[in-house]
């Protein structure tokens, strides 16, 4: 397997994982609330700091394997896929956000959109690293 | 599986050809990844106009006597 599609099969892991976990704990908290929970920048800005903190250290990880691919530029075929993949990653995030905002227009529900544009964001690179592994395995 | 590009190439048996260069010799000669080449060997990738000159370059030969079009 190319350096890359096991990148972003590790991201896409990753990101999975803690995409879930957020959702797992908003919506515990929601619950016990009896309402959408408020946002907490604490939590968010520790979420986003694993989250950077175990990729760096799984690519750091992935790169000891192979230094060579590692340090080799992406060629034009690994170019056209992130391309690709990005490109099409920006619908998926779209759908999330326009959600969250056509939630806030009927509900007036500010901590639900934050929730789902966050979430948007999550997807939005969640959709990129799949499409990406989908490219690789299936052909640009 | 994405549909093919409808362009044939005979790279597998010109490395073959050429003393069994290997997959990565020839994506080493050209830049690209290992990978790279399989996937043109397969046909599941179309190369770069560049590539496709660099591919032919290095078997000595005219891009159309490494590459065809699926008529």
């Amino acid at each position: 397997m190319p350096f890359r599609e096991k990148t972003a099969w590790a991201m896409a892991l990753i990101l999975i994982g803690g995409a879930a976990f957020y959702l797992y704990m908003i919506i515990s908290a929601s619950r016990a609330l009896g309402q959408t929970a408020p946002p907490i920048v604490g939590f968010v800005i520790a979420y986003v700091v694993v989250i950077v903190i175990a990729s760096v250290i799984l690519m750091a990880a992935l790169a000891a394997t192979s230094p060579r691919e590692a340090n080799a530029p992406a060629d034009e075929r690994e170019k056209i896929i992130g391309d690709k993949a990005g490109n099409w990653a920006g619908y998926v995030m779209v759908v999330p956000a326009l959600g969250g905002l056509w939630h806030y227009a009927v509900n007036m529900d500010g901590n639900m959109l934050f929730h789902l544009v966050f979430l948007s964001l999550m997807l939005g690179q969640i959709a990129d690293y799949v499409f990406q592994v989908v490219l690789y395995r299936r052909g640009v | 599986m994405a549909k093919a590009p409808p362009i044939t190439n005979r790279i597998r048996d010109l490395r073959e050809q050429h003393g069994s260069m290997s997959q990565s010799a020839l994506a080493e000669a050209i830049g690209v990844t290992r990978q790279t080449i399989i996937a043109i060997e397969l046909g599941k990738y179309s190369p770069s106009l560049e590539s496709a000159f660099r591919i032919a370059r290095v078997f000595d030969l005219g891009v159309e006597d490494v590459f065809g079009w699926e008529a």
